[in-house]
């Protein structure tokens, strides 16, 4: 089967009991089945996140006081790995991955389109992101001295671009093409949505990044790094990815993630759906920040556009907000942790966002140092990572057979609302020190608190990673079809965990919540 | 005797998966070029502002050679359209005929390009617009190598007997990519070499 083709659309009895396989090379590297390549995304991802938490912690850490233990060079560039490793090895290839495995099965398809190239894209995702750490690593981050570290640096870079490219796709094409008879645009379930807004928007971006890269690679390789190229102005060029409004693309699969929970785990059908629709694209259409890119633009952030943007943001996070609070209302919450993170994940990024729009104003000046645009970063990225570990719980049981230890999941509330809130608050807080000369003297306390709030994040993602690991210990109890008993989308009506093929014959969908249809 | 005609087979109901497929990456591919040209012409803003003049001197850019190859692509999309119009018509030799212009027309624009570099006598080295200018063809040629190898993989599949007047996807969807090359190479014709 070449690369371009699509496995046939074949029914396959669902009840019929996979033949064991012995695991070898061949099964784990030659694989296009998209629930082993999504897993492997997740467990990656997860393991890169646990490393650039830790990498940004000790990065800030490097603010505080004036005995630092790493060199000035090395903090800065540990600060730029990881700034954009939590999004590129981490937050994409998380929602990636969850994307692989989750929407084939949303949207009743019996693979992922293109699995070869799906399987194709993730490897070459986890061999660049490799490259990229380790490059990084030997004086090879932006602005580093060695040259062809910097050169490795950025060909891994790009190739783990065009790897999330490709991967994403697969999971556009799948949800643009092989769903389920019935299944129109607006019966899609809110993931497999949001991962349609996100991949385009990500599609439509990310490309731009390559774009930066590919001329500061040929400066550097060619011209001896004296424009694009420069050691010192190379990060510049990449920052706009982890500045508003680009920051909040990242988001958008977590706003299907916290839907698809909050309507599982209540119990409730989502009442104002096309609204939430309607939100999930608003925030999509506000999230393009390709074009205010501060290196080639310099007053970017003094376009009224820009700001607009900024403000405006907050109008379809409401709505979202509205309208998944109301199933809250229409039915009887199960106090399980995927739902306790769906409602961090909805709070980080409420906070996020509001202070997008704070740093949109520009009388207040909060763009003048720098810190106030660090916290909503990590608010941001903070709020990707809950949604995520939400997924990870929610799907964990469909993913690994067998349902999670609750506890690692209800402790992880705790500490990814702790870590998010720590580490992004207080540095927003040290943004507002040109205004409140007090502030300046706290300013190595809160880089502290910062700091921490960091670690706990990197805590947060190793407790995900336990969690979904503890699903396929041995001795770990069986997860049904229907793992949570109130599940409302396709992905709950084949066994747990689906066969190859995924289902037998589905009816004819015929509401966003065909299961709910069934029990009627 | 009567003669018992069957009725027509319904049309297939298939996802364009391909097509669909193709469509995004040649999406993606717009975009790379939508933000190297967006940087090219700010950085033109930039130095033209500054009174100084856009190439550096020495460098020229002459228009023969690329309105060549606008014509020579423009010829392109029609042969690779004839492919698609033959196929559908289960013609397969005009089909092969069409695919296999079509790669000449992609390998005279190549080596066009190549000359073109040699005659615009502009280093890579001497500043942004070397930088920018060999970035943005380089990067062009390689969407058209990989387009011209998306139309030879499918014309050998078409060979293999893959592809018939019902299910040509493969065809539609290299004729997708290749118009994206082509629309890519438009905008680098009006910015880099009629405007400059």
């Amino acid at each position: 089967m070449a690369l371009t083709d699509t496995r046939p659309e074949t029914g396959t009895d669902a009840s019929a009991v996979a033949p064991s396989v012995v695991p070898s090379p061949l099964t784990i590297f030659g694989t296009g089945d998209h629930k082993a390549v999504g897993t492997f995304y997740v467990l990656a991802a997860l393991v890169f996140g646990i490393a650039g938490w830790v990498a940004a912690a000790l990065s800030l850490g490097h603010e505080v006081g004036s005995n630092s233990f790493l060199s000035g060079s090395t903090a800065m560039q540990l600060g730029q790995t990881s700034n954009l490793g939590l999004i590129l090895l981490v937050i994409v290839p998380l929602f990636l991955g969850l994307g692989t495995y989750i929407v084939p099965l949303q949207v009743g398809a019996s693979t992922v389109a293109f699995p070869r190239a799906a399987a194709a894209a993730m490897w070459t995702w986890l061999l660049s992101s490799g490259v990229f750490i380790v490059a990084s690593f030997i004086d090879g981050g932006f602005g580093g001295s060695r040259e062809k570290s910097v050169s490795l640096t950025l060909m891994a870079l790009g190739g783990l671009i065009v790897a999330l490219l490709l991967g994403t796709v697969c999971v556009l094409t799948t949800a643009v093409t092989l769903r389920t008879p019935g299944m129109t645009l607006d019966r899609v379930p809110m993931f497999s949505f949001s991962m349609l807004v996100g991949g385009a928007i990500w599609l439509l971006t990310l490309p731009v990044l390559l774009a930066n890269l590919l001329l500061i690679w040929v400066d550097h390789r060619y011209n001896g790094g004296t424009t694009f190229g420069a050691g010192a102005i190379q990060f510049d060029q990449v920052l706009w990815i982890a500045y508003e409004p680009q920051i909040y693309a990242f988001l958008i699969p977590g706003l299907g993630i916290v839907a698809d929970v909050i309507a599982t785990l209540t119990g409730a059908r989502l009442g104002q759906r096309n609204i939430l629709l309607l939100a999930i694209g608003a925030f999509g259409v506000l999230s393009v920040g390709a074009w205010a890119q501060p290196a080639i633009y310099p007053s970017a952030s003094d376009d009224l556009v820009w700001q607009a943007m900024g403000l405006l943001m907050l109008l379809p996070t409401l709505l979202f907000f509205g309208g998944v609070a109301k199933a809250f209302k229409d039915g009887k919450p199960s106090l399980k942790s995927p739902l306790g993170l769906a409602v961090v994940s909805l709070l980080l990024t409420l906070l996020a966002v509001l202070a997008g729009a704070l740093l949109a104003i520009t009388p207040l000046e909060l763009r003048v140092s720098g810190f106030f645009a660090a916290g909503q970063y990590v608010l941001a990225i903070a709020a990707a990572l809950a949604a995520a570990a939400a997924g990870i719980g929610y799907w964990g049981p469909k993913m690994t057979g067998g349902h999670s230890a609750d506890g690692l999941g209800k402790l992880n509330v705790l500490v990814l609302l702790g870590g998010g809130a720590l580490g992004g608050l207080s540095l927003c807080v040290l943004g507002f020190s040109n205004r409140f000369t007090g502030l300046e003297g706290a300013h190595d306390s809160l880089v502290i608190v910062s700091s921490i709030g960091c670690a706990l994040l990197a805590l947060g993602g190793a407790l995900a990673l336990l969690g979904l690991l503890s699903g396929a210990r041995k001795g770990a109890p069986e997860a049904a079809a229907d793992a949570w008993g109130t599940g409302q989308t396709l992905e709950w009506a084949c066994p747990s965990p689906p066969p190859t093929g995924n289902f037998g014959d589905l009816a004819i969908v015929r509401s966003p919540e065909p299961l709910l249809d069934e029990e009627v | 005797m009567t003669a018992h005609v069957l009725p027509p087979a319904p049309a297939v109901q298939r996802p364009r998966v391909l097509v669909v497929g193709a469509a995004f990456a040649a999406a993606a591919s717009f975009t790379v070029f939508i933000g190297l040209i967006g940087i090219y012409l700010a950085a033109r803003v930039d130095v033209v502002g500054s009174g100084t003049a856009w190439l550096p001197e020495g460098a020229t850019i002459p228009l023969q050679q690329p309105n060549t190859m606008f014509i020579t692509l423009i010829m392109s999309v029609f042969t690779m359209q004839w492919a698609v119009a033959a196929i559908a018509k289960n013609d397969r030799v005009n089909s092969y005929l069409a695919m296999g212009l079509t790669l000449m027309l992609g390998i005279a624009t190549i080596v066009m390009t190549t000359y073109l570099w040699y005659l615009m006598e502009l280093d890579i080295a001497s500043g942004i617009q070397g930088v920018l200018i060999y970035t943005i063809t380089g990067a062009h040629i390689v969407m058209l190598v990989l387009a011209m190898i998306f139309v030879a993989l499918m014309g050998l599949r078409a060979l293999g007997g893959q592809f018939t007047a019902r299910q040509h996807d493969g065809i539609t969807a290299a004729a997708v990519f290749w118009y994206a090359m082509v629309a890519v190479y438009a905008l680098i014709w009006i910015s880099i070499y009629v405007t400059k």
